[in-house]
């Protein structure tokens, strides 16, 4: 086994050093990019590049659009609340 | 439909699902959508390492996160084997990245479950447009 290897290996033994704050949300948009991926696969039955592409990035962006719009009313709710 | 033709088409669909399992991918290639099955095999494969890369193996947890660890198990039964490696060693798995690791590897899990039962279905679809035919 190389250096190369056992690096690589290890690599998947310590955690990454990810912080609690606002940009650790930007973890959510490569989970929604695999979602939308998967999704579409399973629901179109003969894949063509641009109209799989195009599908994927409609179902993504509506996907963050909701997500912003329903932490955009959550955020308004709790201020509502605590003011 | 006859009965011994009945059966093999049951039979044919539990195998389907059963590669589907063993391969994210390889229950769509059974039935020749090859497109589908190198995306979902891509997909599913990156999402997967990319929650053990975040937490650590140490993440695939069979007796302190149960619910989780069934959600992981539908990617392969290979992850039961990553889960006996995980218990035997002690993985450093902490707070955000544990969180983030285990999120990715049982939504990947689950999104391999969607794949196979979508391929079962179109296993069965497929058999029967043709005796339709």
């Amino acid at each position: 086994m190389s250096i190369m290897d056992v690096f690589f290996i290890a690599s998947f033994t310590v955690p990454e050093k990810i912080n609690v704050n606002p940009q650790s949300i930007l973890w959510l948009l490569p989970l929604i990019a695999s979602i939308s991926i998967v999704y579409k696969a399973t629901k179109i039955r003969k894949i063509k590049a641009a109209g799989f592409l195009k599908e994927v990035v409609i179902l993504f962006g509506s996907i963050v659009i909701f997500m912003v719009v329903t932490a955009i009313v959550l955020c308004a709710l709790a201020w509502l609340i605590t003011e | 439909m006859t009965q011994r033709s009945k059966e093999a088409h049951a039979l044919f669909l539990f195998l389907v699902g059963l590669l589907a399992w063993l391969v994210p991918g390889a229950g769509h290639l059974a039935i020749n959508k090859k497109k589908h099955a190198i995306i979902i095999f891509v997909t599913i494969a990156l999402t997967f390492c990319a929650g053990l890369y975040i937490g650590s193996v140490g993440i695939i947890d069979s007796v302190g996160a149960k619910p989780w660890f069934i959600a992981q198990l539908m990617n392969s039964p290979a992850v039961a084997v990553l889960g006996r490696i995980s218990k035997a060693g002690d993985y450093a798995v902490y707070a955000r990245p544990n969180e983030i690791g285990q999120i990715y590897t049982s939504i990947a899990g689950l999104l391999n479950l969607l794949c196979i039962v979508n391929a079962v279905y179109w296993a069965h679809l497929r058999q029967t447009e043709t005796i339709g035919d």
